[in-house]
């Protein structure tokens, strides 16, 4: 395998493309029990339109489809897979979000035969009508748990506000209508386009053999006839405004809950340009909303945010958004004052802000290097991106003030920002 | 991995475990309170005005710009429920200096966590009115905030029914009316009283950087003379009430919780079984209510259920559809007899002892589970080790856990459930 080491970092990767198309990385980690691999396919609910391998015309499928597949490849013909894993004392689960769908598991031994196994379901899909029929039940009592979630709803109607038609704005496992409609040719098309080797990558974290898991993925993967580079996806052409400037509903909550977002339109970068934009933006959001701020505290001080206030920024390479959150009595106000504050930033905006931040992200990233799954999710979230994880603190350290200040000016703006509320219900639904 | 352990002072114990295969430390400090009405809403909000300040940082916002100075050292105050006690937590989790290249930081690192729980800010020898009236408008949003969790709400109402009359009935973050009553001296009289009082903990994971943890403690609370220990819970071993309480809120999932007793204690050699049977009935994927409700009856997308290790308490929930109540209640009845009838494989209890053993290994790979796991032994005054815990776990038998279960009795069913949307959509359909 290809080592590729970071010396300030004290660590190193191990990468090698298989004959079987799968693109493996391996994060050896010292001393570590726990063992832990994650099978990622670059397919997320933002997906669901594209031009099927094989084909030259593009189909729109059902919203949730790339959860609904997540959940139908646990399906084997003859065997229990849960029970499977758990027989070889390993940890299996799943998750899809906006860009890529996981399937992980992790081990203190056995980790070779649940590699293997892990490898061949994902490459397995087992689909039948039956079993498509009574996944529906299961989903979409997921999809009611989350509609009772009002952290959930004030976020995904902050995107519904300011996103046209980019599919971020729907939900990740769709609707009940929506997962009513998938049917199993749906599922078969989103397969062998999207589960193609070329599309997805393996990382590996522990204190493992490198050439000991390369001999297991090369003997677990199937033989793929068609090889695939990238897969067409069609994403309509978004607006740079926002849909609407706010979006308000009533839900059983106890207070009024909020979410400012802005939307980004420095869009289409990959690479190192991807990962220093998203540590800027997420610098100045701290530097503006964490609990060191100047403005945090006279908002805190005012009674009109609580500790529950925070902001990120998060993006990918055809949309990006900041992200504001808290509860308040009066989220109007919040945005009023961060509105203000756009305009007026000298303040809080400060070189002495910037490098105890950047102190701080540094230390921060340290910390997760003790947790194998920090190390796997990121590596894989960023690796679609095109950049490798272990660099990440060069990145960081190479962040002049400039960049602060150029960021800030060209994103954080009034006219690209929506506010989400929601309400507590008149009554409290008790009775 | 290996801990020790000393007594520096009455009342007063450092656990240090040393190792490098971290690239940060942990360091914790828990002072153990009983769980009691009187002072719950005490003890919840005290970790928040604590983060207000110190006598050098006398401000939020001045603390966090020290601690992000540390390489953004992540303290966390915080106060919770453990069986029926309540833990105060003072905690650090910062970068070693062989990392960030400023070795020494450690030294500071203990200053301000001393600062934070020994020097508050102060005004007039208590704690600031400002901060005060500012922190207990927050506690009761906090406290009102539970209706926003619909899975954590019903199991604390289940709790609350179920455990009536008992401690562990009580709100691990107090209660509103309890809070307007309480004051910038009430407070502080508080603060003193359980510094003075309390069985305190200190637990370090983490690089041996040669430091003095005694040093953390002031002379005082090294020299205390008497210390008042939280007793052992009183444990019920037959279930009382058969209760079914149902609560009707604007939901669309309806939220069942199940709760059940035991009696078997965790110093109890039968503990181990209930362990595994727990796991066997309602511990993960692999589990009998899974297999069941979720993959074979597609009625909910989680139930699992957990055991109450300080009460000997189990407690199952699921988020379900309103109208199959009864006959999800029905399928857990029966999961529950098949298991006491011994209708499980012996692959089950192969399963279940990996899944737990897995669990338990990867404790040692985070400093802080690390440091929970040995404050956990503490209060349980258990001082097995990990790999004797492990060993013992493999040598639960099949007759193990059907005495366990037979002991697990149905006591309480809580359920949330909403307006009558589903049963409309069904007549639709029809």
């Amino acid at each position: 395998m290809k080592k590729i080491r970071n010396d300030s970092l004290r660590e190193e990767i191990y990468n090698q493309k298989l004959d079987n198309g799968i693109n493996l990385f391996y994060f050896p980690k010292k001393g570590f029990t726990k063992k832990y691999a994650i099978f990622t396919t670059n397919y997320g609910s933002t997906d669901n339109k594209f031009v099927p391998l094989g084909e030259d015309k593009p189909v729109e499928l059902p919203e949730g489809i790339a959860h609904f597949l997540e959940h139908k490849l646990f399906e084997e013909p003859d065997e229990d897979l849960f029970q499977k894993f758990s027989s070889q004392g390993a940890y299996v689960n799943a998750y899809t979000n906006f860009n890529q769908t996981s399937y992980l598991f992790y081990s203190t031994d056995n980790f070779y035969k649940n590699l293997k196994l892990l490898v061949n379901f994902v490459q397995s899909p087992f689909l039948t009508e039956e079993n498509i029929e009574k996944e529906k039940g299961i989903i979409a009592q997921e999809i009611q748990m989350y509609q009772d979630n009002p952290k959930w709803v004030v976020f995904f109607n902050t995107l519904k506000a300011m996103y046209y038609s980019h599919p971020v704005r729907t939900d990740i496992a769709g609707t009940v209508e929506s997962i009513n409609k998938i049917s199993k040719d749906d599922l078969e098309t989103a397969y062998k386009t999207f589960y193609n080797p070329g599309n997805m990558v393996l990382f590996v974290v522990g204190d493992l053999d490198s050439e000991e898991i390369v001999k297991t993925v090369n003997s677990a993967g199937k033989d793929y006839a068609d090889k695939l580079d990238d897969v067409e996806r069609i994403v309509q052409n978004e607006p740079d405004d926002v849909l609407l400037k706010s979006i308000e509903e009533r839900m059983l909550t106890s207070k009024p809950l909020f979410h400012i977002g802005i939307k980004d339109n420095e869009l289409n970068l990959t690479g190192r340009d991807a990962v220093k934009k998203d540590i800027i933006t997420n610098i100045i959001l701290d530097m503006l909303f964490t609990n060191s701020s100047e403005f945090y505290n006279e908002l805190y001080s005012d009674g009109l945010v609580d500790s529950s206030f925070g902001a990120y920024f998060t993006g990918k390479k055809t949309y990006g958004h900041s992200l504001i959150a808290g509860q308040s009595d009066n989220p109007q106000e919040v945005y009023d004052r961060i509105r203000r504050m756009f305009k007026k930033s000298d303040k809080y905006i400060t070189e002495e802000a910037f490098l105890r931040i950047k102190r701080k992200e540094i230390g921060g990233f340290l910390t997760g290097f003790n947790s194998v799954e920090f190390i796997a999710n990121n590596l894989t979230d960023l690796y679609f991106q095109d950049f490798l994880l272990i660099d990440y603190l060069d990145v960081l350290n190479e962040i002049k003030f400039d960049d602060i200040l150029k960021r800030f000016n060209s994103h954080f703006r009034e006219d690209r920002s929506v506010i989400s509320i929601i309400w507590p219900e008149l009554e409290t639904g008790k009775n | 991995m290996e801990s020790q352990r000393k007594e520096i002072g009455n009342g007063v114990s450092i656990n240090l475990t040393y190792t490098d295969k971290f690239k940060s430390n942990y360091l914790g400090i828990y002072i153990i309170r009983p769980l009691e009405r009187e002072e719950v809403t005490l003890n919840s909000l005290l970790p928040m005005v604590l983060d207000r300040g110190t006598i050098n940082y006398p401000s939020t916002l001045l603390m966090e710009r020290r601690l992000e100075n540390l390489f953004g050292a992540n303290l966390k105050i915080s106060a919770s429920r453990r069986g029926e006690r309540q833990i105060i937590r003072v905690s650090m989790e910062w970068a070693d200096g062989r990392y960030t290249g400023e070795e020494g930081l450690d030294k500071d690192v203990l200053e301000m966590v001393k600062e934070v729980l020994f020097d508050p800010y102060t005004e007039e020898g208590l704690f600031s009115k400002t901060y005060i009236e500012q922190e207990k408008k927050n506690l009761k949003t906090r406290i009102n905030n539970k209706i926003n969790n619909k899975r954590s709400y019903s199991i604390n109402r289940c709790i609350e029914e179920m455990c009536k009359g008992e401690k562990f009935s009580i709100y691990p973050s107090g209660y509103v009316e309890d809070v307007d009553g309480i004051d910038e001296k009430i407070l502080y009289d508080h603060y003193r009283n359980i510094l003075l009082k309390s069985q305190i903990e200190i637990v370090y994971t983490g690089h041996d950087n040669k430091m003095n943890l005694e040093e953390l403690m002031p002379e005082e609370i090294l020299n205390r003379e008497s210390i008042k220990y939280v007793p052992r819970e009183v444990i019920i071993e037959k279930s009382q009430n058969k209760n079914q309480v149902r609560e009707k809120m604007q939901v669309n999932q309806g939220k069942l919780v199940l709760g059940y007793r035991t009696g078997i204690r965790y110093e109890d050699s039968l503990y181990n079984g209930l362990l595994l049977g727990n796991e066997i009935f309602g511990g993960g994927p692999n589990s009998i209510l899974f297999r069941n409700i979720r993959e074979k009856h597609s009625l909910a997308y989680y139930v699992t259920s957990n055991i109450v290790k300080h009460k000997s308490i189990v407690l199952l929930d699921a988020g379900i559809e309103y109208n199959n109540y009864q006959k999800t209640v029905d399928l857990i009845n029966e999961a529950l007899q098949d298991m006491v009838k011994g209708n499980f494989s012996d692959e089950d209890i192969e399963i279940a002892k990996k899944s737990v053993r897995t669990s338990s290994e990867s404790i040692i790979d985070n400093p802080q589970m690390v440091s929970e796991f040995v404050f956990g032994k503490i209060i349980a005054n258990d001082d097995r080790s990990l790999e004797e815990m492990i060993k013992q776990l493999e040598d639960v038998t099949r007759k193990d856990v059907i005495d366990a279960m037979k002991t697990v009795n149905l006591d309480t069913i809580y359920f949330m459930y909403g307006p009558n949307r589903e049963v409309q959509n069904e007549k639709n359909k029809k």
